[in-house]
């Protein structure tokens, strides 16, 4: 009983959000096929960023909300690739290969940054995320044209230094998906997709296994211990955005290849918030993450967003009122995952203090 | 039970032919997609009425206020409508970003839809390249309508306020661009003003602040013969009463409309019994206008552009779909505007390849 008990208090998020997703499916009365294909669309769009945020959770810097600086990264070398005219496979190898240099060292100067600022990680990541979003517009909207030379009547505006607001990805669209696809009525499984996502968890499942992953989380659960036994903290810290960066650069890029067009002031704005949501309605914490709950928290973040705005429309018979139902929500469940993990943590600590002072 | 069988075959007689004269309507569904009424009420409204004068065969959804961040959302909701067999067009407007990648899917999956969309965010050519038709009001040629106008109304320089993600936008950087050759022609100045961009961290309240705080001070130092122009919607109901306040020149909207922004500023209630009335709408500002002693400084379009687009989007699509209608001919397109909005339009072609049209109507001086 008290295992059920605590199995639920633990699992309290995903259950209250599983249960809305539930009641939304019921009212949606959405055809069945239709939120199988948005379902596999959106995991195979945001499994890959979502897994991004694990590694920094681990070594205790929290939920990683300059993953936006990754982003930026891929997005650099999208333009780049559009510009070379990539396509296929092979051009979306390169330019991944091309993205990992540049989401290495923005990896290597937020670690820095992030360094100088422990304990206040999440604020200070978001922040940088809206600097560094100042800068690229800065370079893209004003600097190409006019002190970096960049003439190429499709990406440029026409009249003013800048490149357009939107670009066509057609030659990398599905570049990835498209490989190996398996159909269900309208659904197609991009079979390739899924097999790199479940790499990167085995990957990440490995990881913590070897000597470096065991110091990452060493370093997260007391950094104070980790130095005394010789572990080097900042570096270790540094290298952990660094992997989350290069990670979210390649996610970004599996994420745009499946919706073909760029929008290029705007595509990474809700990476982070929108990742680390889904992270947190699996049930993770800002110190404690695992892939399972990654996963389930995208399934199930997405799987609202797919039958919310019906639901509330078929329940509130407005279309406008479906979607202020989906907003409140999904942000309301999101407010009371912190909320619960903030008291679970008071909690947990007052009784080891009530411990303490007992012994 | 031979009275309960034969009342039970009045009914379904009585009922039956209600569902026919309903479905009679139009033989098949069109999908119909717009933002809610805090992004534009009008788009919202013009969906309302085209609802009931097509009950049961325009099935209208909203696209998320936080199209930007969502835009995965705005994908969904349109690719939904491909997926009901009997939807036979889909009417997009505003064309939000998501749009293009989505009439991508809905190809994919149903080749024999109709793609229509109002007021593309997204780059001409992509959207185009994609949509059977697209309207976009003629942002080209209004850079050097405005400025007559604004000259006309006795402006000596026009307050041009946009912000850098706006000014990505091609559309919106040549209409900059031609009004500034205008406006040098006729010899008056445009002077760029920078506005914090209300998808940024202030939002849209500190876009609106800045603007009711920005306008008397530009009349403190140019004056008061200065015309306001800004390209972001939710600057124009700030602006209108900031301009009145200050007595300076309000030329016209960003998507010009007697509905954006004049109600609100001036107060006007639109009760029930006008919602989308107008003559009546352009009677009232008039008289408001007049009121507060700025007759000739204040002005709009004749037609609300936006339901112009949403009400000539959902009659265009039945039009394509019953009789195969050819958007390629843009003479054809404006007299099928004409004919079913009463709204005289004049159209241009935005470039050859595809059905990007660009739109100009006649403007009004309270």
């Amino acid at each position: 009983m008290n295992q059920i008990k605590r199995l639920i208090s633990r699992n309290a998020v995903p259950i209250l959000f599983g249960v809305v997703c539930l009641v939304g499916v019921y009212f949606a009365k959405m055809p069945g096929q239709f939120i199988l294909m948005e379902i596999v669309k959106r995991m195979a769009r945001n499994s890959f960023l979502v897994l991004s945020l694990i590694i920094p959770v681990a070594a205790g810097m929290g939920l990683n909300f300059g993953i936006v600086l990754g982003a930026l990264a891929g997005q650099i070398a999208l333009i780049l690739a559009t510009h070379w005219e990539w396509g296929g496979i092979g051009g979306l190898l390169a330019t991944a290969l091309l993205a990992t240099p540049l989401a290495v060292l923005f990896g290597y100067l937020a670690g820095i940054l992030l360094n100088k600022a422990k304990g206040r990680e999440m604020i200070t990541g978001m922040v940088m995320g809206f600097f560094a979003n100042g800068v690229y517009q800065f370079i893209f909207l004003f600097l190409v044209g006019t002190v970096i030379p960049f003439d190429n009547p499709k990406l440029r505006i026409s009249t003013s230094p800048g490149l357009r607001n939107t670009i066509d990805l057609y030659r990398l669209k599905g570049a990835l998906d498209g490989i190996w696809e398996v159909r269900y009525g309208f659904t197609k499984f991009p079979m390739v997709t899924f097999i790199v996502i479940a790499v990167l968890a085995l990957a990440i499942w490995a990881f913590f296994r070897t000597k470096l992953g065991q110091e990452f989380r060493a370093v997260g659960q007391d950094r104070h211990i980790a130095a005394v036994a010789g572990i080097n903290v900042d570096r270790n810290r540094k290298l952990a955005i660094i992997f989350s960066t290069v990670l979210a650069a390649w996610g970004q890029l599996i994420f745009l290849q499946n919706i073909g067009t760029l929008n290029t002031y705007n595509s990474h704005e809700q990476v982070g918030t929108f990742a680390i949501a889904a992270l947190l309605i699996g049930g993770a914490t800002v110190t404690k993450a695992t892939i399972a709950q990654a996963l389930m928290g995208t399934f199930l973040f997405h799987l609202l967003f797919v039958v919310s705005p019906t639901a509330g429309q078929a329940i509130f018979g407005s279309a406008q009122v479906g979607e202020y139902f989906r907003v409140f929500v999904a942000y309301g469940i999101i407010a009371i995952s912190l909320a619960l993990h903030a008291w679970q943590t008071r909690t947990a600590a007052k009784a080891s203090m009530e411990e303490d002072v007992s012994a | 039970m031979k009275k309960r069988l034969s009342l039970l075959l009045a009914l379904v007689l009585v009922f039956g032919l209600i569902g026919a004269a309903q479905a009679a309507s139009l033989p098949f569904k069109i999908g119909l997609i717009t933002g809610t009424v805090s992004q534009g009420e009008e788009e919202y409204q013009a969906a309302l009425q085209m609802v009931d004068r097509y009950p049961g065969s325009v099935i209208h959804v909203t696209y998320p206020d936080n199209f930007m961040q969502e835009q995965e959302t705005v994908i969904g909701q349109i690719v939904q409508f491909a997926m009901d067999p009997q939807v036979k067009a889909i009417v997009v407007c505003q064309g939000v970003p998501g749009t293009t990648a989505a009439f991508k899917t809905v190809r994919e999956m149903r080749p024999d839809i109709v793609l229509i969309t109002g007021v593309p965010h997204e780059d001409p050519p992509v959207i185009g390249g994609v949509a059977d038709i697209a309207f976009e009001t003629d942002q080209l040629r209004r850079g050097a309508s405005i400025a007559q106008l604004a000259y006309q109304m006795g402006a000596k320089k026009i307050l041009h306020y946009s912000f850098p993600r706006h000014m990505s936008m091609e559309l919106l950087a040549v209409r900059y661009q031609n009004m500034k050759e205008e406006a040098a022609k006729l010899g008056i100045e445009v002077i760029d003003v920078t506005a914090p961009d209300p998808m940024g961290d202030a939002g849209l309240p500190g876009t609106q602040q800045f603007i009711l705080e920005d306008i008397p001070r530009q009349a403190a130092i140019h004056g008061t013969d200065i015309a306001f122009f800004g390209t972001n919607c939710g600057m124009m109901e700030p602006a209108i009463r900031a301009s009145l306040e200050a007595g300076i020149i309000f030329p016209e909207q960003c998507c010009p409309s007697p509905f954006h922004g004049y109600p609100g500023a001036l107060g006007i209630e639109v009760d029930e019994e006008h919602k989308g009335d107008v003559a009546w709408i352009l009677e009232q500002i008039k008289a408001k206008v007049a009121d507060m002693g700025r007759s000739g400084r204040m002005a709009t379009w004749v037609a609300p552009i936006n339901m112009v687009f949403v009400e000539a989007g959902v009659e265009l699509a039945i039009k394509a779909v019953q009789e195969g209608m050819d958007f390629s001919d843009a003479a054809a397109v404006e007299a099928a505007i004409y004919e079913a909005t009463g709204v005289n339009l004049s159209i241009n072609r935005y470039e050859e390849g595809y059905n990007y049209y660009l739109v100009l109507a006649d403007s009004i001086i309270f």
